[in-house]
């Protein structure tokens, strides 16, 4: 009996191996070649206007087009619905007249209406992407001039305006608004559904599994790869990065975004797979509480700094990822390499140590990562280790992310050391310097609560200028100072990496998009 | 003392006096002994134990169990210098493995410590005293077992945040129901015993009667029960470890290691395979011995 | 029969409110703020304020508890803040894929248990005795996330026989669903191929699945054989001389019924909980992982309702076995 079971099983998995077909490469339907995309990420609510990380925004910008879009490294805004806009003198008024081609994938025009809804929708919902204008825009602020012109009138001038358009998609205000449920602007029906004008339209939905993009033939843009656009894209769950790994190797799919640093090592080698690998702009940084314990103490915070081994850093990431030389990253306008960063110098951080409050260490102190991020953990036991030279037990904590949020939006309750993630939203050097700012207290970036009032002027001043060259001055002078005043150990820019097939072409890489994010629009399969 | 050794009786030796528990406990052993997966449990939980206490002493790289590390000699296979191969900072597996046994030992007593301790008392006073106190004790017993523990476990420690004392708060927090309801068994039977009846006519108090009569004879199911919960309670805390829940680094916890090494499959296999192995043996380990103490102490309930 | 039916349905009706009232608190004790992880990493307070409103979180815990305890009767589970979708209709999505996954383990476990258990009784103490004993034991102690990795690795990488994760291939369309069983579904509309590859799929998940499963439903049937073989009538039919290969087929299996019962009523839920982790392992779209996904971003209604589901599976699989015990011995009926 039991030899029939194991040789049936045996006869069973015999039989599977002969059925099992060799590599696939990318996936064929009727209509053409689909791009399989791997990622750990899912997509609970597509609203372009509720929610934004790198996966839903990846997709967001594969279905809806904004006025503006931005492409290219170092990256660069392109005119998109917008064929061009002009401002007024005091910088208050923005005019944008529109491409008259465009349109929504049931064919409705994308006119002035459209655009001037679509922003009145993200303002008035107040959830994802509203943070970025509704200080200097209000719903009324947006007009319709004519069918294919819409004007912007701000509360104050405001130089970083054009940076965040890129990222207020155009929704179609006929078809959300006949989804409309209970004045809800359609937000339950854009969940799950698209109501857009991109390059593509949605497909399959099925969460946490996959979420699939058909093509659109006759997109009002076109296509840059003509002929050879994909008939389709599908963005597929693969939680483990082993799991990527093999699936990308046995050709199941075609682009991962998840490996860790050492698959990325190994998997070089691997024929027929290529590595991108672009210096991004998201920042890493252990931030100190400023306000409360023993990191209040400047001196405190300079000894840990020239303590840290910055070279594991980029160890722990295999090489792909450099030192940071400013709080502003390098691909960012404005951005300097601030002389006299701390590095790794034990003479020194002792030195520091004994001007502070604990001269003799002694101390314990938290440092808290998102629970599930590797590096951050690792640097972690890094920083463990680095601290034992000046007697300074570290404990290692993770945290899931809404509870580490939540914890570092007051000073009380802030760990005396985060590490943080910040990735920049557009190219403006203001996106980082505001981040310094007193009024951001409460959010992630700002647990360092960093105050100093000679900076929060200089960043105010530097928003509201209309010249570069005053703005260039002033960051210049501002990033020196943060430096100085070392609320947080400058990391690094950890590089942006995908693995992909060697006939995946047309891979653009922008460092404004987030980790993981890849404009699809471009891509295309170069086989047969 | 003078004269008192004419009225006492004879000192009776430790052996002598003990004459039929040492038989017994002899053909425990015998019984014992002679069954080949009971040894093989007992010879896991020693060599467990031997880890747990000596572990820092027998480790070959002590520092890198307590945040040392070895950029350096990052995820090497494993060889004479690292039997176990090393892991994604180049810290000894070997090393951490053999002290993440003391951390697994720590988490297992003390989740069935807790959880006896808390559903022991409470099986006995259901099962005893009856009527309502044990209706409640009961209903809300069976409101636990009705959910599956690891499910429950996962949400408290998912609001509690993750760490191992939190884990062992959930672990506990699912696992003393079991008891109560083995005890609350066992008591009933217990109590319409002759020995008991007798103490009540005599007066005995209830709580002298409980203590006395009741727990001395629920004991050998609770140990068997126990022994097999050592190994699952280390087993569900290397589980709430694996989803990301449990010990912090740099503490060496056989489940975390496991989460984290599963990112670096399959060509760093050694890495998640010898802290699973660990986990594995340890579990197989108090399961068999509580089943061969179950053979001896406890026969009729083996099938249940 | 009726009256019996009718309280163990009244038991499961109190136990499930019990149940929804005991994880609500537990699970809000703590001080998580899922509206934060909604509002995105640079909201603002206001914008953080919006989402708590929407969702009830601004309102004191009391409050929240009877507002969700009064849904709850009405059969509304509330709603994912992440996903922003009923709860209710993210379980009945997700809920197919672990219950195929955990039928199939559980005929596994059956198909493979009841036999490796007769015949370690037939051959008592022999090595192949003590094997399944050491085996069984292993089921029970392996840890089923270290078990499936092994496999992973083993047949999916090594050997490349079967896929590493997942339910389907990426393209492969499910059949047009009847009971959104992809096996069944596969088979009822005629594609084979669809069902051979959803088949290699849920292949490995279900053996790590159905392993603890498979090792109590072993150790039930041989103990419930070796009584058998020991009794009377069996030695007297042996003393006629009929064959050990007959006196199994003709007693065994008719005794072997009640206890693999009882056992599945055991061990349904445990693999339900146990699914937690398989899924995990496996990304298989189902409850488990949508649980783990869920209270890894705080979002507290979801895991309620998992926990629900799975205890109301449980409860109705447990009542199930009660009414055919009932069903099969009547002196049950008034236990």
């Amino acid at each position: 009996m039991r030899n029939l079971i194991l040789s049936a099983m045996a006869g069973a998995l015999l039989a599977g191996s002969f059925l099992v077909s060799p590599a696939s490469a990318f996936e064929r339907t009727e209509d053409g070649k689909i791009i399989v995309f791997a990622g750990r990420q899912e997509i609970p609510v597509l609203d372009p206007h509720v929610r934004y990380d790198w996966s839903t925004r990846m997709v967001q910008q594969a279905v809806y087009d904004a006025l503006v879009k931005y492409e290219g490294d170092p990256a660069e805004l392109k005119p998109w619905i917008a064929q061009s806009w002009e401002t007024s003198e005091d910088g208050k008024t923005w005019t944008f007249k529109l491409a008259e081609n465009a349109k929504f994938h049931n064919g409705d025009p994308v006119n002035a209406e459209a655009v001037r809804y679509s922003f009145e929708r993200g303002l008035k919902l107040n959830k994802g992407v509203a943070w970025m204008l509704k200080d200097f825009l209000a719903p009324e602020g947006v007009s319709v001039v004519d069918e294919h012109t819409v004007k912007f009138e701000l509360k104050a001038p405001y130089a970083p305006f054009l940076s965040f358009l890129p990222w207020w998609f155009i929704v179609n205000p006929a078809e959300v608004q006949a989804h409309e449920v209970d004045g809800d602007y359609g937000q339950a029906w854009l969940a799950e559904n698209a109501a857009g004008s991109g390059p593509y339209k949605l497909g399959r939905w099925e969460p946490s599994v996959l979420y699939e993009m058909r093509s659109v033939a006759d997109y009002w843009k076109g296509w840059p790869q003509g002929e050879n656009r994909p008939a389709g894209v599908i963005y597929r769950i693969v939680r483990e990065p082993s799991a990527q790994r093999a699936s990308l190797q046995r050709g199941e799919v075609d682009i991962a975004e998840g490996l860790t640093s050492d698959d990325y090592v190994q998997i070089a080698n691997v024929p027929g797979i290529e590595i991108q690998d672009h210096k991004g702009m998201t920042t890493f940084g252990i931030k100190f509480n400023t306000q409360k314990g023993p990191t209040a103490d400047i001196n405190l915070r300079k000894a840990i700094a020239y303590a840290f081994d910055y070279d594991a850093l980029v160890q722990i990431y295999n090489g792909a990822a450099s030192l940071e030389t400013s709080p502003i990253p390098d691909a960012m306008r404005g951005h300097i390499d601030v002389p006299g960063i701390p590095r790794q110098d034990l003479a020194k951080a002792k030195e520091y140590l004994a001007k502070s409050e604990h001269p003799e260490g002694g101390i314990t102190l938290e440092y808290v990562h998102v629970a599930g991020l590797e590096e951050a953990r690792r640097i972690g036991l890094v920083l463990l280790d680095n601290l034992k030279a000046l007697n300074i037990n570290v404990e290692v904590k993770a945290e899931q992310w809404p509870n580490m949020v939540a914890s570092g939006s007051r000073v009380e309750t802030s760990p005396a050391m985060t590490s943080v993630y910040v990735t920049p939203i557009s190219t403006d050097p203001d996106a980082v310097a505001y981040q310094y700012h007193k009024s951001s207290w409460g959010q992630y970036y700002a647990m360092a609560f960093y105050d100093n009032p000679e900076v929060s002027q200089m960043i105010d001043q530097a928003r509201a200028s209309t010249t570069w060259d005053e703005r260039a001055d002033l960051y210049a002078k501002i990033q020196t100072q943060i430096v100085a005043d070392q609320p947080e150990m400058f990391g690094m820019l950890q590089n942006r990496r995908w693995a992909h097939r060697d006939y995946l072409k047309g891979f653009q890489f922008s460092p404004v998009r987030f980790t993981g994010e890849v404009d699809l629009y471009p891509l295309w399969v170069d086989a047969k | 003392m003078t004269s008192s050794d004419l009225t006492t009786p004879v000192r009776l030796s430790f052996r002598e006096r003990h004459e039929s528990r040492i038989r017994q406990l002899r053909l425990y052993a015998y019984t014992f002994a002679g069954d080949f997966s009971s040894m093989l449990g007992l010879v896991l939980v020693i060599l467990f134990l031997v880890l747990a206490a000596f572990g820092p002493w027998l480790a070959p790289y002590p520092e890198h169990t307590t945040g040392g590390f070895n950029l350096a000699a990052r995820l090497q296979p494993p060889s004479a210098q690292h039997w176990f191969g090393t892991d994604e900072m180049g810290s000894d597996i070997l090393s951490r493995v053999i002290v993440g046994a003391r951390t697994s030992l720590w988490i297992g007593i003390l989740i069935t410590g807790i959880g006896a301790g808390i559903g022991i008392p409470l099986g006995i006073i259901a099962g005893y005293t009856g009527g309502w106190t044990r209706a409640v004790i009961m209903r809300f017993t069976e409101l636990f077992l009705a959910v599956p523990g690891l499910a429950l476990a996962l949400a408290i420690v998912a609001a509690l945040g993750p760490g191992i004392t939190n884990c062992v708060i959930a672990l506990a927090i699912v696992w003393w129901p079991g008891y109560v309801r083995l005890v609350e068994a066992k008591t009933l039977q217990v109590r319409e015993e002759l020995f008991v009846e007798s103490a009540r006519s005599l007066g005995a108090r209830t709580p002298w009667i409980m203590w006395h009569h009741i727990l001395p004879n629920c004991w050998s199911p609770i140990i068997v029960k126990m022994s097999m919960d050592m190994g699952m309670a280390i087993l569900s805390a290397a589980s709430l470890g694996f989803i990301g829940l449990g010990a912090r680094p740099p503490a060496p916890e056989w489940g975390a290691m496991i989460s984290i090494a599963r990112s670096y499959m399959p060509d760093w296999w050694w890495y998640s395979f010898f802290p699973g192995a660990a986990i594995f043996l340890t579990v197989l380990g108090f399961n068999l011995l509580g089943d061969g103490l179950r053979d001896i102490l406890d026969p009729r309930s083996r099938e249940q | 029969m009726l009256s019996f039916t009718l309280r163990k349905l009244a038991a499961l009706v109190g136990t499930m409110l019990g149940i929804a009232a005991l994880t609500f608190l537990i699970t809000n004790v703590a001080p998580g703020d899922p509206a934060r992880l909604v509002a995105g990493p640079n909201a603002t307070e206001d914008m953080v304020e919006t989402i708590r409103v929407e969702n009830g979180l601004d309102k004191p815990i009391t409050e929240q508890f009877v507002i969700y305890m009064s849904d709850l009767v009405r059969g509304d589970l509330g709603t994912s803040i992440v996903s922003t979708r009923p709860v209710l209709d993210e379980l009945l999505r997700y809920a197919p894929a672990t219950i195929e996954l955990v039928l199939v383990a559980m005929a596994l476990g059956i198909l493979v248990g009841v036999p490796m258990g007769m015949l370690s009784a037939v051959y008592r103490n022999s090595w192949f005795d003590h094997l399944t004993r050491i085996f069984s034991i292993s089921g029970v102690a392996i840890p089923a996330f270290w078990f499936g990795i092994l496999l992973q690795l083993f047949f999916a990488v090594k050997l490349g026989l079967l896929p590493v994760s997942g339910r389907l291939p990426i393209v492969a369309l499910p059949p047009e669903p009847i009971t959104h069983l992809l096996l069944v579904d596969s088979l009822l509309r005629g594609q084979f191929d669809t069902f051979w590859t959803a088949f290699k799929h849920i292949i490995q998940p279900a053996v790590v699945l159905s392993f603890p499963c498979l090792a109590s439903i072993l150790r039930v049937n041989r103990a419930e054989m070796v009584e058998v073989l020991q009794s009377d009538h069996i030695v007297a039919a042996r003393a006629h001389g009929l064959s050990s290969s007959r006196i199994v087929g003709l007693y065994a299996l008719k005794n072997a019924m009640l206890p693999t019962l009882a056992m599945i009523g055991l061990r349904f839920g445990w693999m339900l909980g146990s699914t937690v982790l398989v899924e995990t392992v496996f990304d298989w779209p189902g409850i488990g992982l949508y649980a783990v996904s869920s209270a890894l971003a705080s979002d507290f209604k979801p895991v309620i309702g998992v926990t629900l589901l799975i205890g109301f599976l449980f409860i109705v699989a447990n009542t199930v076995v009660d009414l055919a015990y009932a069903w099969i011995d009547p002196r049950l009926r008034n236990a």
